[in-house]
C-alpha cells in the first residue's frame, strides 16, 4: 500500500512539474501540451477507440518480440557461458549486431521478413536479445565453483548440472537482463512500426506527428507506451521475487 | 475574430496591394549595411533540389536583400514547428500540410510558392500504371504513411476515380523506401515525388510510368512559409526573403548549370553521383515551372480546388477559411 502511496505521489509531482513547465516556459500545445490537454486527447482517443486499435497491435508486438527474443537469447546465454569455443565463434557477431544502429537495419528487415506482425516481431526479438543473451552468459559463469565441484563428484551430468546449479544461481543475473530487455521490446516494437506498418503505437505517433500536427495525440501515444513499458517490467519484477523467493 | 486575424487580415491585403515587384533585386542594401540574420527550415537533408537557396545565399540575392540566411535541415514536419514558434523565421513545406498545421492551430502562413506543378505521383511499370485512376481499384500500393502529401495526393486520386483506401492495398513505408518495395514487386505502385523516384527507378533499369494528380485532382504545390507573428511584426522583411529567393530560383530556371555549380559547392554527396543529382535538378525545375514560372505566386485556384478536395477527404475541417491558410506575397 505504501509503495502505491509512493508512486502516486510521484506521479503527482511530476505532472505539477510538467505543468509548471508549461505555464512558465509559455508554450503552445503544439511544443508542449499542458497535462491537462493530454488527458483530455487521451479521453477523446479513448472514446473514439483509435487508442486502444493502435495499443493492441504494439502489445502484441511487445510480447511476441519479447518472449521470441527472450527465449532464444537465453539458450544462446547458456551456450556462451558454458563453452568457450561457442562464445569465441559468436561473440563478435553478436556484439557486431548490437553495435548496427538497428533503425538502419529495420527497413530491410521488413522487405526481407515480408513486411507484417513477422517482420515486427524479428526487429523487436533483435533488440531484446543482446542484453539477455549477456547476462545469461554471465550468471552461468558466476556459479559457484566449489558447488559445481560438489555435483561433479555426485555424478551429475553436465545437463543435469545446468538444470540444477547453474541456471538457478544464473538466474538474479538474468532477471536483470529480462528487466532491461523488456523495457528495449516496447522500444523495438516501436522501431519496428517505423519500418513498415499499418497499426501500433508508433504508426500513431508519426500519424499524430507528422499527419495531423496533433502533439497531445502524440504525447498520449509516448504515455501508452510509457505505461505499456512499466506494466511489463512489473511482470517480470513479480516473476523474479516469485522465483527467488522459493 | 480575433485580435490577431484582423492583424493578420490586414496585413495581408497591405501585401497584396502593395507587392508587385521582388524587393531584393530592386533594392539592393549597401555593402556596409549589417545584414539582418535569419534561418531557413528545410525538411530533408542538403539536396539538388534546394538549389535555388543555395543560389540566393552564395550569389547574394539574400545579401542583396539585406539578409544572411542560415540553412538547417530537420524532420518535415518540424518546420512548421520551428517556424510557428520563431526559432526559424523561414520554413519550405507543403501546401497540403499548411492546411492541416493551421486547422490545428498552428499559428504559419503559406506566402509564396516553389513548385508550381504538384510534384506527388503514382510510380510503377510503365505497363502497371493505370492512365485512370478508376482503374487504381484492387491494386497494391506502397507509400511512406497515412501522412503528408504523398498520402494526400493518393487519397485524392483515389477519390477522383470514384474509390477510397478500402478498395486498394496500402503498405507503409515509413523509411521511404518504397521503390525497394516495388522492385521487390511486393507492390505495384508507389507514391512518389516525379523529380526523384522515378529516376531512381530508371536508374535500376525500370521503364517507367506516372499517374500524376494536377490533371485529376488539382493540389497546390510545397512553397515557402512564416510564422503569424513574424508576418504581423516584420512584412518587409518576409517580402525582402521571399523576392531573393524567388528571384534565384528564376535564375537557376534560366540557368540550371548556375543552380548545379551552387548546389555542387553546398551539398558534399552530390560527388557521389554528379549525372542523378543533375538529373534530379533537371526534373525539379519542370516542376518548378510548371504550365509557367510565375515568380512565386499563388495559384489561388489550385488553393481553392486543394483546399475543398482536403475538406472532402476529412483531413481539415474548414474551420479556418481558405483565405487565412496563405498570404499573397507575390504577383
Amino acid at each position: 500500500m505504501r509503495r502505491i502511496g509512493t508512486a502516486l505521489v510521484s506521479l503527482a509531482v511530476f505532472v505539477v512539474v510538467w505543468k509548471l513547465v508549461s505555464v512558465v516556459g509559455g508554450y503552445p500545445d503544439y511544443i508542449l501540451p499542458a497535462p491537462e490537454v493530454v488527458a483530455e486527447r487521451a479521453w477523446r482517443a479513448i472514446g473514439t477507440g483509435i487508442l486502444w486499435e493502435h495499443t493492441a497491435v504494439t502489445l502484441l508486438e511487445v510480447v511476441l518480440g519479447f518472449a521470441v527474443g527472450a527465449s532464444i537469447a537465453v539458450l544462446t546465454g547458456v551456450a556462451l557461458g558454458k563453452s568457450l569455443l561457442i562464445e569465441r565463434v559468436l561473440s563478435p557477431y553478436i556484439v557486431a549486431a548490437q553495435a548496427v544502429p538497428i533503425l538502419a537495419l529495420a527497413p530491410l528487415l521488413d522487405i526481407w521478413f515480408g513486411g507484417g506482425l513477422l517482420a515486427r516481431v524479428v526487429i523487436c526479438a533483435l533488440i531484446v536479445f543482446f542484453p539477455i543473451a549477456i547476462a545469461t552468459m554471465v550468471g552461468i559463469r558466476s556459479t559457484d565453483p566449489l558447488l559445481d565441484e560438489m555435483l561433479r563428484s555426485l555424478g551429475a551430468t553436465d545437463p543435469q548440472r545446468t538444470r540444477l546449479l547453474e541456471i538457478p544461481s544464473a538466474l538474479p543475473v538474468i532477471f536483470g537482463g529480462l528487466r532491461v530487455g523488456v523495457t528495449l521490446a516496447v522500444i523495438g516494437a516501436v522501431v519496428a512500426e517505423w519500418a513498415g506498418a499499418s497499426t501500433g503505437l508508433g504508426v500513431l505517433i508519426n500519424i499524430a506527428n507528422q499527419g495531423l500536427f496533433d502533439t497531445p495525440l502524440m504525447f498520449v501515444a509516448l504515455a501508452a507506451l510509457a505505461i505499456i513499458g512499466l506494466f511489463f517490467y512489473g511482470l517480470v519484477v513479480l516473476a523474479e521475487r516469485r522465483l527467488l523467493s522459493h | 475574430m480575433s485580435l490577431s486575424r484582423v492583424i493578420i487580415a490586414s496585413l495581408s491585403l497591405m501585401l497584396a496591394a502593395c507587392q508587385q515587384t521582388p524587393v531584393p533585386s530592386e533594392a539592393p542594401v549597401s555593402a556596409d549595411a549589417e545584414l539582418r540574420q535569419v534561418s531557413l527550415a528545410l525538411g530533408y537533408r542538403p539536396d539538388v533540389q534546394f538549389a535555388p537557396f543555395y543560389v540566393a545565399q552564395r550569389e547574394g540575392f539574400y545579401a542583396d536583400a539585406g539578409l544572411e540566411v542560415t540553412i538547417e535541415h530537420h524532420q518535415a514536419p518540424d518546420v512548421q514547428r520551428l517556424v510557428a514558434d520563431g526559432q526559424a523565421e523561414f520554413g519550405v513545406a507543403d501546401a497540403t500540410d499548411v492546411m492541416i498545421a493551421r486547422t490545428a492551430d498552428i499559428p504559419i502562413r503559406y506566402v509564396s510558392t516553389l513548385y508550381q506543378s504538384f510534384p506527388v505521383a503514382l510510380i510503377g511499370e510503365a505497363a502497371s500504371v493505370p492512365t485512370d485512376p478508376a482503374g487504381l481499384a484492387g491494386m497494391t500500393i506502397g507509400t511512406p504513411g497515412r501522412f503528408g502529401s504523398s498520402w494526400h495526393a493518393l487519397l485524392a486520386l483515389l477519390e477522383a476515380g470514384g474509390l477510397t483506401e478500402d478498395d486498394v492495398t496500402i503498405r507503409e513505408y515509413p523509411q521511404f523506401n518504397q521503390v525497394d518495395g516495388l522492385s521487390n514487386g511486393d507492390v505495384a505502385l508507389v507514391t512518389g515525388f516525379r523529380n526523384n523516384e522515378p529516376l531512381q527507378l530508371e536508374a535500376r533499369g525500370t521503364e517507367v510510368g506516372l499517374l500524376t494528380v494536377d490533371e485529376v485532382a488539382p493540389l497546390p504545390g510545397p512553397g515557402m512559409i512564416v510564422g503569424d507573428e513574424l508576418l504581423a511584426e516584420d512584412p518587409n522583411l518576409v517580402q525582402a526573403f521571399v523576392g531573393a529567393t524567388a528571384a534565384a530560383q528564376a535564375a537557376v530556371i534560366d540557368d540550371p548549370d548556375l543552380g548545379f555549380a551552387a548546389a555542387e559547392a553546398s551539398v558534399p554527396a552530390i560527388a557521389e553521383d554528379p549525372e542523378v543529382a543533375r538529373a534530379i535538378l533537371d526534373a525539379t525545375v519542370g516542376l518548378w515551372e510548371g504550365d509557367g514560372f510565375v515568380d512565386g505566386e499563388i495559384d489561388q485556384e489550385a488553393w481553392a480546388a486543394g483546399y475543398a478536395t482536403m475538406m472532402r477527404l476529412g483531413f481539415i475541417d474548414g474551420s479556418v477559411p481558405l483565405e487565412e491558410m496563405f498570404v499573397v506575397t507575390r504577383r
